[in-house]
């Protein structure tokens, strides 16, 4: 049995700047999607899961000067790991082992891409060449707070965050660390923008995962953490945990860089790995929180995979239709909507949906009532390169 | 808890590529900026493999290649794979591009390469290795980040085989932007590099391995004494005392600003040690640090220290524990203890 514990989460995304936004745009069926504004891009106006804030707003939310050198994938990392920390009521613990592990892809390369002529040319955007790296935007963030002792970056493109929280799990286990904050951050870049739709993949309007006239992703932006401790710490600091992460597993579809194996081999693997770390048989799942993107080749192959690890699929949905697809720190925030669902007893509904594949023979939730208490959620992020993660997050008590 | 072995090594990078030529016929460099000798891409891979593949990528899937071909480990259990700065050459293609934002004009590929996963995708996908798949990218100690989670599986038999990457590639762009921030920069018998390093690790005693990896340990802080209390607890775990170790390799790379943290601590945390260097050798970059560990287990594995790898003193016997330090801009630390496979 793995005892990770989770005492502690903290999230920034189109849903609201902390938990309760968030959960409360979640039980209203609000979406977060709109069309962009924040992003300077000729795209302006296509769908997208912006966190609804200027960097300079977030500067002012965390109480830093304008002029500091930030980036505003960082910067929603920052907002993300304070609610994480002050939940679990880290913030005073000295003589801790306080690790942070975190996913993203992007990394400064908001800054990068405005600045980049001025790199090449001249002196006066060297700070941000600094900033460029996917290390750079842990450090910031663990500078703010001055507690942690270990730092770690994993980018591994839209599986970061979960890859990063299965790590965390992995030095709480071997006691490489007492707590470890983990997740990731992401914002949305002209980059990966443009990437996406060189890839012709991004959904003119709102994305319908799982639906027969699916027609593409929304990006999204922002960043959640969770906080996880071994049950010796939680007796040390008489904390009672949120929920455990009971289960996690990684694998490779190895088929292509960009597209998933027609039957979901990966995904299989990973889903099959995370029930057997946490000892669990598929009718055991309560809810899965789908990659489920929208795009006509991940929601078929994801589907499949579903279906050949479950059997009978149990209730389903893609939270991306509120958040947008938030890359590298998707893991993370759906982790953190796993966890609200799991507190708060409620299925995350999937929204837009009108018909279904043709292909598969479920459908995805589109009601918030669970027939039964839920008690163990499985959430799949999966990632460029076939890259394939899948963590369970199950109630304390089942333990 | 089991040692760990590397069971092979190959690299491509600003020594002759995919041998130990180095140990006895090292090439110095005056120049500030050295890019990595490629060996014949030709020779190993058909032109279309060739032609599609950015040169990181090259440069990690034959390193990788020829590593599962001397350890004959045909499908590794993880990969596992380290880079600081991802794949730049297709990031500044595809940066070029976003400039005036003609959507239409970009290349899916360029950013489909440029992507820090995609080195350990292509490997999986060429070596269809459906296992455990994850990319460490922490600046200075991307390697020994990936090399810790790579610790923690074998250590408790999760997995048997690691194939561990280190990969950065250094396009002449970006070393100006790494002088203009100080990084990298005209210094005597110091120049920006690339690595492309491939190891095979097991959990399995084998004798013939190259050495031993007896532990690795990542910290964060600018406090010598924390990092001291790291240090012992460390040699303490394995268990190992340092009284045993018989140099301790460094990460110096004769730069003032990298140099000056070695200097102050090295004295506190390694009082009476030799001290090794590989930098002058192999160069700076973010993922440096896995030559260095690559030099001291082919040290190990020949049971000899070249004269030309210390600093100061000359060569001892016969090496039985090298000590690893890392220090990444004053702030991230590694230490890493690698053991001879006799005795």
């Amino acid at each position: 049995m793995n005892r990770v514990f989770i005492t502690g989460a903290g999230i920034i995304s189109a849903l609201g700047v902390n938990k309760t936004e968030v959960l409360e745009s979640l039980r209203k069926h609000r979406s977060g999607i709109a069309p962009l504004i924040y992003l300077n891009t000729l795209h302006r106006g296509i769908p997208a899961g912006e966190v609804k804030r200027s960097n300079r707003e977030m500067m002012q939310m965390l109480g830093m000067p304008p002029e500091e050198i930030t980036t505003r994938t960082s910067l929603l990392g920052m907002i993300a790991v304070d609610e994480a920390l002050q939940q679990a009521g880290l913030e005073t613990d000295a003589g801790m082992r306080l690790a942070l592990v975190s996913g993203t892809t992007v990394g400064g390369m908001d800054m990068s891409e405005q600045y980049y002529k001025d790199f090449l040319e001249n002196d006066t955007r060297n700070a941000y060449i600094a900033t460029h790296d996917c290390g750079a935007c842990t450090e910031m963030i663990a500078n703010r707070t001055g507690m942690f002792s270990m730092l770690d970056t994993i980018s591994t493109a839209c599986s970061s965050a979960a890859n990063a929280i299965m790590l965390g799990a992995k030095l709480i286990l071997h006691q490489r660390a007492d707590a470890v904050v983990a997740g990731g951050c992401e914002c949305i870049t002209r980059f990966h923008l443009n990437g996406f739709n060189s890839f012709l993949i991004l959904d003119g309007e709102a994305c319908k995962p799982f639906d027969e006239h699916r027609a593409g992703l929304n990006l999204g932006e922002g960043a959640a953490y969770v906080v996880l401790e071994s049950g010796e710490s939680l007796r040390r600091r008489n904390r009672e945990p949120l929920c455990r992460l009971s289960g996690w597993g990684n694998a490779c579809d190895a088929f292509h860089q960009t597209a998933s194996s027609p039957r979901g081999e990966g995904a299989v693997l990973s889903m099959t790995k995370a029930l057997a770390s946490a000892s669990l048989s598929p009718s055991e799942i309560s809810y899965v929180n789908a990659h489920g993107t929208g795009t006509q080749n991940n929601d078929l192959s994801e589907g499949i995979a579903l279906e050949r690890v479950f059997g009978k699929v149990p209730p389903v949905s893609s939270t991306k239709s509120f958040t947008g697809h938030t890359t590298s720190a998707a893991g993370g925030v759906e982790a953190v909507i796993s966890l609200l669902a799991l507190q708060h007893n409620f299925i995350p509904v999937n929204l837009n949906f009108s018909s279904p594949m043709k292909e598969l023979s479920f459908r995805p939730s589109t009601h918030d009532i669970p027939a039964f208490p839920l008690r163990h959620i499985l959430s799949n992020s999966f990632g460029f390169g076939g890259n394939n993660t899948s963590l369970i997050f199950s109630k304390a008590e089942d333990s | 808890m089991n040692d760990v072995y590397i069971l092979a090594a190959q690299h491509i990078s600003s020594q002759t590529p995919l041998c130990e030529d180095w140990m006895d016929a090292p090439r110095l460099y005056d120049d500030a900026y050295v890019r990595a000798i490629d060996p014949d891409y030709k020779r190993y891979f058909a032109p279309n493999t060739a032609r599609r593949l950015g040169r990181i990528l090259k440069r990690a899937l034959l390193t990788s290649q020829q590593v599962m071909q001397t350890s004959a480990v045909n499908l590794p259990d993880a990969v596992i794979t380290a880079t600081g700065g991802g794949c730049m050459e297709n990031t500044e293609v595809f940066l070029n591009a976003l400039t005036p934002e003609q959507g239409e004009l970009l290349s899916p590929t360029c950013f489909m390469q440029s992507t820090h996963n995609t080195i350990g995708s292509l490997i999986a996908i060429e070596t269809q290795c459906k296992g455990y798949n994850s990319t460490y990218s922490h600046k200075g100690i991307s390697f020994e980040c990936a090399l810790l989670d790579a610790f923690l599986q074998l250590e408790n038999g999760e997995a048997d085989t690691v194939l561990l990457g280190a990969h950065d590639e250094l396009t002449s762009n970006y070393f100006r932007l790494l002088c203009r921030t100080g990084y990298l920069g005209l210094s005597p018998g110091s120049f920006g590099g690339e690595t492309a390093l491939a190891l095979m690790l097991s959990g399995t005693p084998c004798p013939q391995a190259l050495c031993r990896v007896r532990g690795v340990e990542i910290c964060f802080g600018m406090d010598p004494q924390a990092i001291r209390r790291t240090l012992e607890d460390f040699l303490q775990r394995i268990p190992c005392d340092s009284g045993e170790i018989d140099a301790v390799m460094l990460g110096v790379n004769n730069r003032e600003a990298n140099d000056r943290v070695y200097a102050d601590w090295c004295p506190v945390l390694f009082p009476g040690q030799r001290f090794l260097r590989y930098k002058h050798l192999f160069g700076e970059s973010y993922t440096a640090p896995a030559l260095g560990c690559y030099a001291a287990a082919v040290c190990l594995h020949r049971q000899r220290i070249p004269a030309h790898l210390c600093s100061g003193d000359a060569p001892m016997g016969e090496p039985r524990h090298i000590l690893l330090y890392n220090c990444f801009e004053h702030k991230n630390h590694s230490f890493i203890l690698l053991s001879s496979c006799g005795k």
